[in-house]
């Protein structure tokens, strides 16, 4: 089965990547992309979340026919160490991570909210982060989504 | 029962202020330069500290990151003393040596001293030889251990010191290298110059430090401080911003497979017949191991597999023939209605383990105005850890490799080389990231269990996840508690007489039986963990009887963030503002009123009243219409806690709005730190009050995942504000110590709204 992640198209082989196995393991054992995290395997936590065709989805209930030729990306291609997403910069304003465990699916969350939504209100981002946080930084979360999104605006008119 | 025997009774939970052990002095933990390797470049200085060839400093880390900010904690001690910025300091791996084990954790759980007692340049002779023993011990045992909220307590003096040493030494190579006096040299970013011109970093002036006498070291005093002190970013924050930090579950050695697990349904049941084949049939599957029980774990089967994905469904086709304990199925209400008449028999004959007792209690009853008698009760509770439960282990040529995220890294090795019968010395464990503890990972059975597992995978590693299902199922679980608590007034409304008899059972027996089983007794001690909170409060009550009664009921049973102040706190916080109803005065008034000799208390208490507007305090804002205010004040790991909630009804469910803290942690580290840790136990605090209960019935726990299990999400979440009091004591606990309060100031706060006592957790209105 051919996936494409990240921008570049993997062949998995048939013999281990069955079409109903969920994205998730593929990603983190068949191409060894960890940064995607196991939390509860019934869509309910979103330390799963990556973006396919742009838009969030829990990989631990998405099975890989599913995705086949479509766009796949997990929080390693979100930004670059170089050029980080302003999400990732905001985070790090806020210093939001504790044990960090759930973030790469916060900020995958977080990314597809303002792909199409530029100035999410607070309910917008209550309603569009369900992700589950064991660590509460919640209401860091809340402030570095609004500070990105600014950021975004600002780069977007200074543009 | 004899001082003496109860030694050893305590160990992972809970704390007083570290006092008194302080004169065992710290130089003897400096360790020595063979006790930390290095590698080519490194130049080892002591047992914390080495010198990389580019003049950047590696620490010895022997805590265990699970959110707390230690990493980061630590490093910022180290890089104050050396003059370095942060950022030069690298944290590597502590080998496995008694130097690293954890004294300050032990010491806390010393089980018999008041804090009255340990009140720091007041200590009582007993107190202070008692803590000097046990320190003496612990250097001894040297367990390393993250918990107990001891870290930075632990390393306060230890490491400043290390660090102070080895600038001591980088300053003698070069006021020799130079033929300059050290007084005229000065230290900019791990840069040594001199007016002369001469300049070198660290690096350069490490070989020489080696072999030069540190000679007179202090530790800088606090007007010194640079770093300490500030917000400083997180070491850790980039990894975990970008998906390259790795957890335990994140391993990936050479040729590794992948093992899922089902334990018996029934807690402590056992596998019957067992039939593979529907399992081996499926493709990707590769073998089935029975597991035996490694400290604690319940019977279960693994399943190893090319994938994970692969290794469950193997693990969901096993045809398995489970078997009850022969004790019969556990049941939780049963357990908890037993709690109750056990903790109601011993309030009225005076039974129980007497914690604490001052004054004439029947005395003062029998003088009194008024009685009130109260029974709280407290459900258990499971972690789940956003990481679900994992250990990867490989077993290759009489040597063992882990790689865990644990909080005992040293008790995993036990296990280990227990279970593969080799010696400590073949086992290397590698400790990640931890995708949270809360104390869940203060147990070793997933290590055990993968040794086992990894024995049949031919020299290849394998990776043992739990699911999340098997997590809520099979963890060792905050046990559920009771507490009778009896005031008398006085015809003014004031208390004069308070008797608390609890009942639960004790953690640190079973914690030792299991993970330590050397320093298990035949019979358990009074475990401090079951009364902290009660035994050792502030409020100045002239006649006080506190006891608890230690049940087995046979559920296993852990450390949970904070311990048994996460109960203990609700169940004295909200008596306290029954009481003050009672009297009809206002709960913070009343408290304040039971607070003359306690002046750090009262400090904490009145700045969270001033920042939340309380009536009378501060600016007064009216609340929004529908809101009501409740507080809570609690002392944990050292460290006082006063809290503010806000809370409305909303469609039938408590909504909280805001939470208050003010809290007196002595010397500040890090407050930026400090404020997570308060916003994280304020949220870990606010999902066990609103929605957290496990239930056994016939042995199996009844709740299994999130949908089951809730925890508060994004739109539940408060605003959260930390105001700290400035102090110059030595650093008590910060990681749980947010948690107690927030479950009896949001009841207080409901009683305002409803005028209905809440008396049970998890909160039902």
């Amino acid at each position: 089965m051919e996936i494409v992640v990240n921008g570049a198209a993997h062949t998995l082989s048939d013999e281990l990547a069955a079409p109903q196995m969920p994205l998730l393991w593929a990603l983190r054992e068949l191409l060894g992309l960890t940064g995607t995290k196991f939390g509860c395997g019934v869509a309910a936590c979103g330390a799963c979340t990556v973006h396919v065709e742009g838009r969030a989805v829990r990989s631990c209930v998405t099975p890989l026919e599913s995705v086949r030729g479509k766009r796949i990306t997990t929080i390693e291609a979100l930004g670059s160490a170089a050029e980080p997403h302003p999400l990732q910069t905001a985070w790090a304003l806020h210093q939001v991570p504790q044990c960090g465990y759930c973030q790469s699916g916060m900020l995958m969350a977080a990314a597809a909210l303002l792909a199409t939504n530029r100035a999410p209100s607070d309910a917008d981002i209550d309603a569009a982060i369900t992700n589950i946080c064991r660590c509460g930084t919640y209401p860091r979360i809340h402030a570095a989504i609004h500070a990105a999104a600014l950021e975004l605006q600002h780069g977007a008119s200074a543009a | 029962m004899k001082r003496r025997s109860l030694l050893l009774s305590g160990l992972g939970g809970a704390g007083a202020l570290i006092v008194g052990w302080g004169l065992l002095p710290p130089r003897g933990r400096l360790g020595g330069v063979d006790t930390l390797p290095v590698k080519d470049g490194e130049v080892g200085l002591n047992g914390w500290i080495k010198i990389a060839g580019d003049g950047s400093v590696l620490l010895a880390m022997n805590r265990s990151e699970m959110g707390q900010g230690v990493h980061t904690a630590l490093a910022m001690l180290v890089a104050e003393e050396l003059d370095v910025p942060l950022a030069r300091v690298r944290v590597i791996a502590a080998p496995n040596d008694r130097l690293y084990g954890n004294v300050a954790a032990m010491v806390a759980s010393v089980p018999w001293f008041h804090p009255s007692e340990t009140e720091s340049g007041h200590e009582s002779n007993a107190a202070k030889s008692a803590q000097w023993v046990v320190a003496k011990v612990a250097r001894e045992l040297g367990i390393n251990l993250t918990g107990g909220s001891s870290s930075v307590a632990d390393a306060w003096d230890v490491l400043r010191l290390a660090a102070a040493t080895a600038r001591a030494q980088l300053l003698g190579a070069a006021s020799l290298t130079w033929k300059q006096p050290a007084s005229e040299l000065t230290v900019k970013d791990g840069v040594v110059g001199h007016a002369s011109g001469a300049s070198a970093h660290y690096g350069e002036l490490a070989r020489i430090a080696a072999a030069t006498p540190s000679g007179a070291v202090r530790v800088k005093s606090p007007s010194e401080w640079k770093l300490i002190g500030t917000p400083a970013p997180r070491i850790d924050l980039v990894a975990k911003t970008n998906g390259s930090a790795i957890f335990g579950i994140d391993v990936r050695p050479d040729g590794l497979v992948y093992a899922a697990i089902r334990h018996c349904p029934m807690i402590g049941g056992s596998a019957g017949a067992v039939d593979v084949a529907p399992a081996m049939k499926l493709s990707g599957v590769e073998r089935v191991v029975r597991l035996g029980l490694y400290a604690g774990s319940t019977a279960a089967l693994a399943v190893v597999g090319r994938t994970w994905w692969h290794a469950r469904q193997g693990a969901a086709a096993i045809v398995v023939d489970w078997q009850q304990r022969p004790a019969g199925g556990l049941e939780s209400r049963t357990i908890v209605e037993g709690l109750e008449r056990i903790a109601k028999d011993a309030a009225r004959s005076g039974g129980g383990f007497v914690f604490h007792s001052r004054g004439d209690v029947a005395a003062a009853e029998a003088k009194a105005a008024t009685h009130v008698e109260r029974t709280y009760r407290a459900p258990y509770l499971a972690h789940a850890t956003m990481e679900p439960i994992n250990c990867t282990a490989k077993v290759a040529g009489g040597k063992v490799e882990v790689w865990a995220p644990t909080q005992v890294p040293g008790l995993a090795r036990a296990v280990a080389a227990e279970v593969a019968g080799v010696g400590l010395d073949d086992v290397t464990v590698h400790v990640t990231y931890l995708g949270g503890g809360f104390g869940r990972r203060l147990e070793v059975d997933a290590v055990g269990q993968a040794v086992r597992i990894a024995l049949e995978c031919g020299g290849r590693p394998v990776q043992l996840v739990w699911s999340r299902e098997e997590d809520i199922t099979h963890d060792f679980y905050r046990p559920a508690g009771v507490a009778v608590l009896g005031a008398s007034l006085d015809a003014d409304g004031r208390l004069v007489a308070l008797r608390i008899t609890s009942a639960g059972d004790a953690i640190t027996p079973r914690w030792m039986e299991r993970d330590i089983p050397v320093l298990a007794g035949p019979v358990d001690t009074p475990d401090k963990t079951a009364s902290e909170g009660l035994f050792d409060q502030p409020y100045g009550i002239a006649n006080q009887r506190i006891a608890h009664v230690a049940t087995k009921s046979g559920v296993p049973i852990g450390y949970w963030r904070s311990v048994g102040h996460s109960h203990n706190a609700f169940f004295n916080e909200c008596f306290l503002d029954e009481l003050a109803d009672e009297a009809k005065q206002d709960p913070l008034a009343y408290r304040l009123a039971l607070l003359d000799e306690a002046p750090r208390h009262r400090a904490v208490l009145l700045l969270a009243a001033l920042h939340a507007g309380w009536p009378g305090h501060g600016a007064q804002a009216p609340l929004a219409a529908g809101r009501a205010r409740g507080v809570a004040l609690h002392e944990s790991f050292g460290s006082i806690v006063a809290q503010v909630v806000e809370v409305s009804i909303e469609g039938g469910r408590p909504r909280v709005h805001r939470v208050v803290c003010a809290a007196d942690i002595g010397t500040v580290v890090n407050p930026g730190i400090v404020a997570q840790q308060m916003e994280s136990a304020v949220i870990f605090g606010l999902s066990a009050a609103l929605y957290s209960r496990v239930d056994i019935e016939g042995g199996v726990v009844q709740q299994t995942n999130f949908p089951n299990y809730p925890v508060l999400r994004m739109a539940e979440s408060p605003v959260i504000e930390t105001y700290l009091v400035e102090s110059s004591r030595s650093p008590g606990g910060v990681g749980e110590i947010g948690t107690p309060p927030l479950a009896p100031a949001l009841a207080n706060a409901l009683f305002v709204l409803t005028g209905k006592r809440l008396r049970e957790l998890p909160l039902a209105l």
